[in-house]
């Protein structure tokens, strides 16, 4: 009888999901997100839709700050410049939201790359702080070209059609919103199976030894600004076309700092911790909320304290997840399945992946 | 390792009864309640006036209800801090009118905007304590009422003012303005909304200087205002940030005329400012409580039953009453008139509604199809002595 899965040939060895109860995991997680919308309301669907845009946010982020190693303090501009191009092109070119998200994607691309310049000569919080810039520079821009860009005014986006359906309700943008993500999750996940996903790693883990072997640093810097910016843009372009209405006050260092809790809360450099991580960032706060709501009418004597309590549970719930795991929840997920891996049982030999 | 096994059952536990918690029905709703949802600010940047104002709004539905309702049918008020976020705006947005939440009072002028083509497609009357100009545009934006007048005419208001000020104490060529707007739509909304362009019109000429949120210290912006020459600062933002410019001013002896516009013309400006707002001008569309008219005596009433100091609230809870009163009554007219409770049927009623008498605690509102801009007159008021005292009579825009 086997014991265990063994591989017998290459193929099966390197596939993405190796073992059986990985491909079933995989299966039903599809199926749940397949039936989800039917059943849910349109309250659980725009959460839905706001944490399939979050994913996708915080994989290129993780591209970036957990497989590259290089912080960024610049996703708020990054999102800004790919809602705002994706939602100008289509405004004052009159270009098909397709086109225009992809064009998007690309010019925040090129936008990283040049505020990836830096990590030339930078690294770790210096780094940190000229993405910083990038944040303010970006920022400012916005709100001080209203000829490009209507400055502090909100931009009114064109609803995006496919076959005569408007695309933004929240049941038509969950289609496009999860087909994106598992499309972007899919990416990541084989790009760190390529060689130039390697070189990334190599580069955050010790830069000299990476140049020692071979990999030119500063290209690999330059090209993870590139794709995580590619993703990031791509969020933001997604964010235009869901929400309709666009300003600046949507991609503040608020949201890049929201974004860098999400990926360190999540597991950074794992690309389950990005989906983890966006769901609790987006839903924890909503949650805290609709319990505050609850206590309304059991507790009115307790309402008027409420709306610190909220903000200092949100606190207080990250904190705790970063002093008892570190590593994020997907660490947690891990440790869960190792668990059952053995159950009933307590004890076994080796580690279990 | 088993203490941090331990923290995680716990914190486990804590998420799953949180979600539980969440997840459960919102409790039992009679049958003829009439639901109204609402976002405040009450943990965000302008939480300072933020917070009167959702009392006031709740303070009037409690009234309301203690009274019978509107024509016999209770009124059950949802509400949540949104924290001046977007985001968070949105979501509470499709919770409440899930719910069934018939009207929906906002707050931010960035929220109201985001929320704009929304509510029209989902026909519910929307006010925002954002006096936005664009918002009372009937045509661009059909469920939103402007309960109060507008920054843009309250600016104008402001503007023509002053040139009269100036030249009644003999000043000669145009008078220079100095703007300082909160960093925001808000702030900027009545410069690019009309003001700009009114003050080119009547020879004023104006500089928009902008706060950075946050900001405690304003002397690089009025090192420029004192080099401009400017005798006039206008503030378009909250209390907080506007008394911090102020004592930053007084001390820097800036020889100026200080004007705050609607948010941080109140008492919250004297009790940060202090001395500093001795003699600020406040363009003021809801009196303080401190007035003695038909339209607020109803408040101190209700505050004095609960045994509240009136002289501790600002005019935003003038506002936020005043606001919830006004659906109210496009409610009731819907009722009266037999018809069925909708979105649309309210909106219509409130298109009604010709000269309301608020009974001196704002000016008579007047809604048409085509205008939702309920008032387009305010009275300009002094600081002294710790008071509001009356400077004009009810100046109407230009």
């Amino acid at each position: 009888m086997e014991s265990g899965v063994f591989h017998t040939d290459y193929r099966t060895d390197m596939g993405l999901r190796r073992v059986p109860a990985e491909r079933l995991r995989l299966g039903l997680f599809a199926a749940a997100l397949l039936v989800f919308p039917f059943l849910a309301s349109p309250y659980w669907l725009n959460l839905a839709n706001q944490i399939a845009i979050a994913t996708i946010g915080a994989l290129g982020l993780n591209i970036l700050v957990g497989y590259t190693g290089q912080v960024s303090l610049g996703q708020g501009a990054f999102m800004a410049v790919g809602a705002y191009t994706s939602a100008l092109l289509t405004l004052r070119l009159g270009l098909p939201w397709g086109v225009s998200i992809v064009a998007a994607c690309f010019a925040t691309a090129a936008v990283g790359v040049f505020f990836g310049l830096p990590s030339l000569r930078l690294k770790g919080l210096y780094l940190a702080i000229s993405t910083l810039a990038a944040q303010e520079i970006v920022e400012w821009v916005v709100t001080h070209w209203p000829a490009l860009t209507g400055g502090v005014e909100a931009v009114v986006v064109p609803a995006p059609r496919l076959f005569g359906q408007r695309l933004n309700t929240d049941f038509g943008f969950y289609w496009l919103g999860i087909a994106l993500a598992g499309a972007t999750a899919l990416f990541t996940a084989n790009l760190f199976r390529s060689r130039i996903g390697r070189s990334f790693v190599a580069v955050r883990d010790q830069d000299i030894a990476a140049s020692v072997i071979g990999v030119n640093v500063f290209g690999t810097k330059l090209l993870a600004f590139a794709t995580s910016s590619f993703f990031v843009g791509l969020a933001g372009a997604l964010t235009a076309y869901y929400r309709n209405i666009i300003s600046w006050e949507r991609f503040t260092l608020e949201t890049s700092v929201l974004y860098l809790a999400m990926i360190i809360v999540g597991g950074l450099g794992t690309i389950r911790g990005s989906l983890f991580g966006a769901a609790l960032i987006t839903l924890l706060p909503a949650m805290i909320a609709t319990a505050g709501r609850e206590l309304q009418q059991s507790a009115p004597a307790v309402a008027a304290l409420l709306p610190s309590v909220q903000q200092a549970a949100f606190g207080l719930v990250i904190i705790l997840f970063l002093v008892f795991e570190p590593e994020g929840l997907s660490k947690l997920w891990r440790n869960v399945k190792d668990y059952f891996y053995v159950w009933p049982f307590a004890y076994r030999r080796g580690e279990g992946r | 390792m088993r203490s941090s096994r331990f923290a995680f059952t716990a914190a486990g536990g804590l998420i799953l009864s949180v979600a539980l918690a969440a997840c459960g029905g919102s409790g039992e709703r009679a049958e003829n309640e009439i639901l109204i949802a609402a976002i405040f600010d009450l943990t965000g940047p302008t939480a300072d006036v933020g917070l009167d104002y959702a009392e006031g709004v709740r303070g009037h539905v409690e009234w309301l209800n203690a009274a019978g309702g509107v024509a016999g049918r209770p009124v059950r008020l949802i509400y949540q801090d949104y924290g001046y976020q977007v985001d968070r705006a949105e979501q509470l947005y499709t919770q409440f009118v899930q719910e069934g939440a018939l009207i929906f009072m906002g707050w931010g002028t960035g929220d109201t905007e985001a929320l704009r083509l929304r509510i029209a497609e989902d026909r519910i009357p929307f006010s925002s304590a954002s006096l936005s100009h664009v918002l009372g545009d009937a045509h661009e934006s059909p469920y939103n009422f402007l309960v109060a007048t507008s920054y843009s005419d309250q600016f104008r208001i402001v503007l023509r003012w002053i040139a009269e000020d100036h030249r009644a104490h003999g000043g000669v060529g145009n008078a220079r303005v100095a703007f300082m707007h909160n960093a925001s739509p808000f702030g900027l909304s009545p410069w690019v909304q009309g003001g700009e362009d009114y003050a080119r019109e009547i020879g004023v000429d104006v500089t928009p200087y902008e706060m950075p949120r946050g900001a405690t210290d304003y002397t690089a912006e009025f090192t420029r205002i004192g080099q401009s020459g400017a005798t006039y600062v206008v503030f378009q933002n909250t209390s907080a940030p506007a008394a911090v410019a102020l004592r930053n001013a007084r001390g820097l002896g800036i020889d100026a005329t200080f004007v705050c516009l609607n948010w941080c013309a109140n008492a919250l400006l004297w009790r940060l400012a202090d001395d500093a707002a001795e003699g600020v001008v406040g363009a003021i569309p809801w009196a303080p409580l401190t007035a003695d008219v038909p339209g607020i005596r109803d408040i101190r009433d209700y505050l004095e039953s609960r045994g509240d100091d009136y002289g501790d609230k600002t005019n935003a809870y003038t506002q936020g009453w005043w606001t919830m009163a006004v659906f109210v009554e496009g409610i009731r007219r819907v009722l009266d008139a037999g018809q069925e409770l909708t979105g649309e049927n309210i909106k219509q009623a409130l298109e009604t509604i010709d000269g309301l008498d608020t009974g001196g605690a704002g000016p008579p509102l007047t809604f048409t199809p085509s205008d939702h801009r309920g008032s387009k007159g305010l009275r300009l008021f002094r600081a002294e002595d710790g008071r509001w005292t009356p400077l004009t009579e009810v100046l109407t825009a230009p």
